[in-house]
This record gives C-alpha cells, structure tokens and sequence, in this order.
C-alpha cells in the first residue's frame, strides 16, 4: 500500500514536470500531449468511480464524455455567433468562460448518468454492460442526427475559452487547468473511497445482499456512483473539446466508451491513479507507435489483450509489486 | 403515403430484422451455453463480409462468396476460441469486454492493414437483380426478398438443430448446467468451441449478404452488433425466440420510424422543423423501445426472471 | 398485552402446484424467542424470504412495529429495525471484521452517503462494543473470508446487534456448527431476546428447547402448531408429522 502511495506522489510529479521542463525548452508539442494525457485520466478517474469502486462495467462512459464537449460545444459557439441559445422565457446566452462551461458540462453529465443509471441499474451484469453501451449509442446517433450543431461534421471554436486570470491560449496554462482538475478529482475520489460512502460501495459490489440487510438500497448507492461518475467524466469531455477547439459525435463513439475503460484497465482497476497511468501509455502508445506505423492500435490490441490475460492488476500491479520487492 | 410504400418499408423492416437476428442469435447462444460476452462479433460480421467480397472478386460467383463467408468466420471464431476465448470463460464479465474490445482493435487493424481503408463491393448476383412482382402490385428487390428468406431459413435451421439433434441437447444441457454435461462424458471444450464457431459462421454469413447492399469496410460491424445487443436486451438473454421476435420488433420499429416519424410530426408542425425532429427521433426510437421493455420487464421479453 | 412486534396473517406463496406458504399466520412478540422448526422442504426459507421481503407474498399480510410492510422491500424494512442473518454466511468477504460492523454502524447512524469524512474515524467505539458482544474483539483487522465459520456467524450477529433492531430473524445460526460452537452461539442469543425478540429457524432441537420461549411447527407450507416447548412435545400432531419421523 505505501509502496503505491509513493508511486502515486512520483506519477503526480512526472506528469507535471515533463511538460513544464517541455514549456522551458520550447517544446509546444509535448505540453499539448501531457495535457491530453489530464484529459483523458481526468475521464478514466471518472469511470473508475463506476467501475473500480463501484463495480459498474459501463461500456456507456462516452455518452458522458461527449455531453460534457457538448455542452462546451453549444455554448461556446452560441457566444462566438453572438444568438442567443434560447430567448423565451428567459434568456440564456452562450459563453466563453471556463467556469460556467464546467459547471454546465457537470450538470449534463450528472443528468445523463442519472437517465442512464435509473434504466440501466435495474439490471447487472451482462445485461447493464449491453445497455450502457446500447444507450451510449443513442447519444451518438442523436447527436449525427441534429443538425442544429454541426450533425455529422461536428462544431468548431475558433478561439479556446477563457478562464479568469489566465491566458489559456498559452499551452502550459490550460494544461495548468487541465492539471489541476485532475489532481482536484483524484483528491476526491481517494477522500469518497475512503469515506462512509465509499464503504458502503465498496460492500455493493462484493455482496449487494449483505448491504440490503443492514438498510442500505443498493440500487440509490450504485446511482450516487454512476452519477457522480458521469459528471466527472463529463468534466473531462468539456475541456477534451476546449484542448481540439472542436467537437463531434465520435466523442459519444463506443471506441471512446472502449478507450476510456482502456485507460482504467491498463493502469489497473479500482487503483486511484490506473487512469493516469493508463491515459499516460495510452498516449505514449499512440505517439511513437502512431509515428511507426499506421496500425498501431494492432499494437495496442495485442498489449490490452496481454495485460487482461496475464497481468491483471493493470500497469500499476506490476510497479507496485515490483517496488514492494525491492523495498 | 401510400399503402405500397409502407408495406415496401415494413419489407424493409424485416430484411434488416432478419439479419440483426442472424447476428443476435450467434451472440445469444455464446452467451447462454458459455456465459461469454463477446464484443467481437461485429469483427466476424466483418470477416465476413471480406471473404465473400474478396472470393466474388476472384471467382464471380456469389454463391462462393457466401460459402467463404461461412467458412473464413467460422475459422476465424475457431481459432480466435482455442486461443483466446476459452481463457476467459472463467473470469468476469469486465476482462471479457476488455480481451474482446482487444480483439475488435486487432481484427479492424489487421484488415485495414490487409485490405486498406477503402471500401470493398459486394454485387448482387446477376439472378437475385431486378425486383420482383408481389400481389397487389408491389414491386421488391428480389435480392432483399432473398436476404429475408435467408434469414428465416437459419431461425428454422437454429431451432431444428437445437430441438432435434444431439449437438442441440448438449448445447440445452450446457446453458442449465455445466457440470453436468461434463459428468456425462461430452468434450465440453470442443462443445464450445463448436457453438463459438456457428455463431461466428452466422455473424459472417449476415456481413457478406448485408455487404452486398452496403459497402465492405472496416468497421462495419459494431454498429450492428450493438443494434444486436438491443436486441438481446429486449427479447431476452439466451432465448433464441426472444432474439427472434425482437430482432423483427427492432427491424421494422428502426426503419417504419425513420420513415413515419417525420410524416407524422408534419401534421402538427412546420415541414422543415418536422423533418429535423422527426429523424433525430427516429434515430432514438429502437432505445427508447429498449428503455420502454427495461421498465417493464427488466429480463426481457422471453428472458428467465431474474 | 401489547402488540406483537411482527406480526403475519394468513399468508400464502406458491411456486406453480406447490403451496410453499398456506396461510401462515404467526406473530413474533416483546422479550421472546419464537422458533420456528419443520423438516427440510417444509417451506421455512421461503417464509423467511417473505418476512425479509426479498420475496413477496400472493396473498395475506405482514406487519412490523405496527406497519404494514408487505409490500417494502428487504431494504426498507431493514431501516424500520429488521435485522436477519442467512443460513449460508453473507458478510462482506473482502472487507474486515470491523469494516463489516462499520458498514451496519454507519448505516444505522444514517451515514452511508457521507463522502468527506473517513469512515473509520467515526464510530470505532461502537465497532468495539458491538464486537466484543459477540466474543470478536481479537478478531477486528482480520479478513472476513479468512475467519473460522463459526467466527463469521458471530460477526452476522454483530452486524444485526449494530442495527439496534426491533426484531430479529434469524436464519439457521447454527447450521454446520460443532457441539461447542451450538452452545456457545446459545448463550449468545440467549439474552439477546432482551434487546430484542427472535425469529429463530434453526434445525437444532437442543438449541430450540434450550431457547425457545414459544416453538411454531412448520410442515407443507402450514404451521401444524404453535406454543410451548413442553406443548409442542407433546402435541401430538407434530409427533406425527414430524417428530415421530424420527422417534
């Protein structure tokens, strides 16, 4: 346990020192991969919450994901066409600033997940894993479907949006943000873990039985999760579109749900920083096998396939375990 | 709208119905006899579809396209059982999606490494062209009609092979209890193989006979095996009957309501504004429907209590 | 006298032809301990389920501390003061002996959906208490999967203690004890029927005559008496039904 507590603290600093070190040497690019990275953990520590904690395989994680670049999507390009998202009965306008956008993409997230969650909870196992992924679905035929917002093509915000006190067209500055966020979620994940709450999840996933004897409605804990769940990878979705600039309906796709659980598995489920371990190789991945060969993803194929088949603690099982040994 | 166009697209309906149940029906079985979620599928749907458009181009002749459908997916769903699957009947159902969502990765990269990014064609045969006359005037592509029949014809072939044959009376045991069939003596690996093969099979065969009326590519699978996945979760996991009467209920519900829908919210607004909100609902409604059949009852249509 | 605490009337469950559940009336009152006894397939899990509310009835009433709760689930009536234990163990396997007691505290403290404060900071007192009662004090930081079968029944008991419920029920205790865990599981309960009446299924007789206050026989679906352990010997319906099988 303190062997992976340290490995936490060193990950937390690596993924904030590469980019910095980049900033100074001029390295634009890597700022922009290592805040990919906060993203796209910032997404899987949302799962995670459903999936490790909770035990929720949701394979509908993107229909999240994309409400929340949805939600910064709209609004964002209501602002930069000066209308009005809705003048009766009352006036909301589009916006351009951070905050409000997350807020927003939170609630949306949370909205969706609970919509999801009341139908989809009524069920376990293979059934729930099918129907996330089915209503996931739903989300990305709708969103094709709209026109209003760019249908198939997608929205795009020529200006990133802002936050007070920053500029956040500088690279390092919205990766401070993205950073920040993540550090922010993770602080609260581990404080949910080990909570009351956190308990009593932890007790639904191991034996749902046991926690309806003691008065506990296992199907109001799993909710709370899956919600809490959604909105934070909602969160992530928002600032996915602010890092493009762009959205579109590939990110409510089921390859987003898959990759998405790809960076909570690679990392090691129910572990607190498997995301960002995940997320982490997942780009690294994409990066230099990406740059040899046009079918990485095989690659990644075959690694996923070796890291669920014969190291099933995920990335950090292996480092950990290795620690221990040595210490 | 007239009486034709509507029974041309209920005809519709059940073409696509049949050939989401040929799909539904592998991943059901492997699902009631292994216990396996298999979000592989669509890549044999795929597989499919590449063996029947690459042999037609080869040899002209539609008909070997689907025998090499058959085949190529069937050993495709072989090897991939003996090699991978069978590792994951004892684990849960998390490293099932995570080892079968690696597989989609590997199998969509292979065959876009193999075969490129750019889409295959698949003709129709030269004597299932042209439309042919129903009574009361209708005229239907015979190839369509030919896709239905194909599809009921393996509903009646499923049911006969698993209520009348040795093969279908182990495959009843092994979905109520496994111990069992293996106290009995019966090879319970080469059982599952065998069933992880026939799905496939029907996966493949569904790819090639849609690949002729769409293009063959990379990635055309998923979408159908999650419309699969509907229908599973409507009808009721493990009952082919389920899989059946939803997959038909979803076939016709998908392609009546993007047809009607936009009609039908004409009546009560603006053209232009109907045809938006029509087709976004439309593209709801089979979820919806899924949603509807979650609510009331949770199992399935024909799916065992839980 | 005052109102029994649990109280059935005229209940009926059948699976198809078989009548698991034919009229039961039955009533479970302050300060007793009511077993519940008949042969195996005589309908006791069934009866349990239904009072649990894990399965509901085709017909007929239950009411608890003076509720209706025929059609609450198990959830619901465990919060209205319910505790039952299960024939086969259910605790939370992965979790310790305290966290097990914690996860009943805390759900009685009506905490369960606070997620800012640590969950073991604020109730390792009573985790203690609720322990030592049942002879666990040693055991707290073990796992609940690697504890003695006898050791998990006990923490079952804790778990229910820690609900500080109006009733009991519970369901075979001592099933696949050895003699000394029997008499130690019966002098467990035995002053538990203090802080609250018993519903006790349980197979062995030693332990019911030891404990029971009143003994309801239970055959087919129906119960063939009701009274006490000297009544019930000698009724002689149930020596027919059920101990003259084995006399």
């Amino acid at each position: 346990m303190i062997a992976e507590k340290h490995l936490n603290w060193l990950i937390s600093a690596v993924l904030l020192a590469v980019p910095v070190a980049a900033w100074l040497a001029g390295e634009v690019y890597t700022v922009t991969l290592a805040t990919r990275v906060a993203v796209l953990a910032l997404a899987g520590v949302g799962l995670n919450l459903a999936l490790g904690s909770g035990g929720l395989v949701s394979l509908g994680h993107a229909a999240f994901f994309g409400a929340g670049g949805y939600a910064m999507g709209i609004l964002a390009s209501h602002a930069q066409s000066y209308q009005p998202l809705m003048e009766w009965p009352f006036l909301i306008e589009g916006t351009k600033s951070m905050p409000v956008i997350w807020l927003v993409a939170i609630a949306s997230g949370a909205i969706s997940a609970l919509a999801i969650g009341v139908l989809s909870l009524r069920t376990s196992g293979v059934y729930f894993i099918m129907i996330t992924l089915a209503f996931g679905q739903m989300f990305y035929y709708f969103a094709i479907s709209w026109p209003a917002y760019g249908g198939e093509d997608g929205l795009s915000i020529y200006v990133r949006n802002g936050f007070p006190g920053l500029d956040t067209l500088q690279p390092i500055q919205f990766f401070a943000l993205c950073y920040a966020l993540l550090i922010v979620a993770l602080v609260l994940c581990a404080r949910i873990n080990a909570s009351p709450f956190g308990l009593a999840l932890n007790a639904v996933r191991q034996s749902a039985q046991r926690v309806e004897t003691v008065g506990l409605s296992p199907l109001r804990l799993r909710l709370t999760a899956f919600v809490l769940s959604g909105a934070i990878t909602a969160l992530a979705g928002a600032l996915f579109a602010d890092l493009n600039r762009f959205v579109s309906p590939t990110m409510f796709s089921w390859q987003t749900s898959g990759e998405i659980m790809v960076f909570v598995i690679l990392g090691g489920v129910g572990r607190l920083y498997g995301p960002v371990i995940g997320a982490a190789v997942f780009i690294m991945l994409e990066h230099w096998l990406g740059g040899v060969s046009e079918y990485w993803q095989l690659f990644l194929g075959v690694l996923l396939l070796g890291v669920v088949l014969f190291a099933r603690g995920g990335l950090i099982g292996v480092f950990a375990r290795r620690r221990v040994g040595h210490g | 709208m007239s009486m034709i166009l509507l029974i041309e697209q209920v005809l519709n309906g059940l073409q696509f119905g049949v050939m989401l149940f040929v799909m539904a029906a592998g991943l059901t079985l492997v699902f009631g006899v292994m216990g396996l979620i298999n979000l592989a599928h669509g890549s044999l749907y795929m597989i499919g579809a590449f063996a029947a458009a690459t042999v037609a181009g080869m040899t002209g002749s539609f008909l070997l396209a689907l025998a090499a459908s058959l085949a190529a997916a069937a050993a495709a769903g072989a090897i991939v059982e003996v090699v991978v699957i069978r590792r994951l009947y004892a684990r849960d159902h998390l490293d099932q999606v995570l080892a079968t969502f690696a597989l989609i990765l590997i199998f969509s990269e292979g065959t876009r490494w193999l075969f490129g990014s750019f889409p295959l064609f698949l003709d129709v045969p030269d004597w299932l062209r042209g439309p042919v006359s129903l009574p009361g005037g209708i005229l239907y592509p015979a190839y369509r009609l030919a896709i239905i029949g194909v599809g009921l014809a393996v509903a009646l072939g499923l049911w006969a092979l698993i209520a009348r044959t040795r093969l279908g009376i182990r495959i009843r045991a092994g979905e109520s209890d496994r111990e069992m069939i293996a106290a009995l003596g019966v090879d319970i690996s080469k059982l599952y193989t065998l069933v992880f093969a026939l799905g496939a099979a029907l996966a493949g065969l569904a790819g090639a006979l849609v690949g002729a009326i769409q293009s063959v590519q990379v990635g055309m699978g998923e979408p159908v095996m999650i419309l699969a996945f509907v229908v599973i979760v409507i009808g009721g996991i493990g009952s082919i009957k389920g899989a059946l009467v939803a997959s038909l209920l979803v076939g016709v519900t998908d392609t009546l309501g993007g047809v009607l829908l936009p009609v039908a919210f004409a009546q009560i607004m603006q053209p232009s504004n109907a045809m938006l909100v029509g087709s976004a609902l439309a593209s709801m409604l089979i979820y919806i429907l899924m949603a509807v059949v979650l609510v009331v009852r949770p199992s399935g249509l024909y799916g065992a209590r839980a | 006298m005052a109102d029994p605490v649990l109280e059935l009337k005229d209940v009926c469950k059948s699976f198809g032809a078989l009548k698991a559940s034919d009229h039961v009336s039955l009533d479970l009152r302050a300060g007793e301990i009511h077993a519940l006894i008949g042969p195996n397939g005589a309908g006791k899990s069934t009866l349990i389920a239904q009072i649990a509310g894990s399965l509901a009835p085709d017909s007929g009433s239950i009411h608890f501390d003076g509720q209706d709760v025929t059609h609450l689930g198990p959830s619901a009536r465990a919060r209205l003061g319910l505790a039952r234990s299960f024939q086969i163990s259910a605790v939370v396997p992965g979790f310790t002996v305290a966290q097990n007691i914690l996860l009943a505290v805390q759900a009685r403290a009506g905490r369960s959906y606070t997620m800012w404060s640590k969950a073991d900071d604020m109730a390792s007192d009573q985790v203690a208490r609720w322990a030592d009662m049942v002879g666990l004090s040693d055991r707290l930081g073990a796992a609940a999967s690697d504890i003695a079968h006898g050791e998990r029944r006990r923490l079952e008991i804790a778990m229910a203690l820690a609900m500080r419920p109006k009733a009991f029920v519970l369901d075979e205790p001592m099933a696949g004890m050895g003699t000394e865990g029997v008499s130690a599981m019966t002098s467990l309960l035995d002053p538990l029927r203090l802080q609250a009446p018993i519903l006790l299924v349980e197979h062995d007789m030693q332990a019911v005559f030891a404990l029971a206050d009143r003994v309801s026989v239970l055959v087919y679906g129906r119960i063939i008496a009701t009274g006490t352990v000297a009544q019930i010997r000698r009724d002689p319906l149930v020596r027919q039904a059920y101990l003259g099988d084995e006399a």
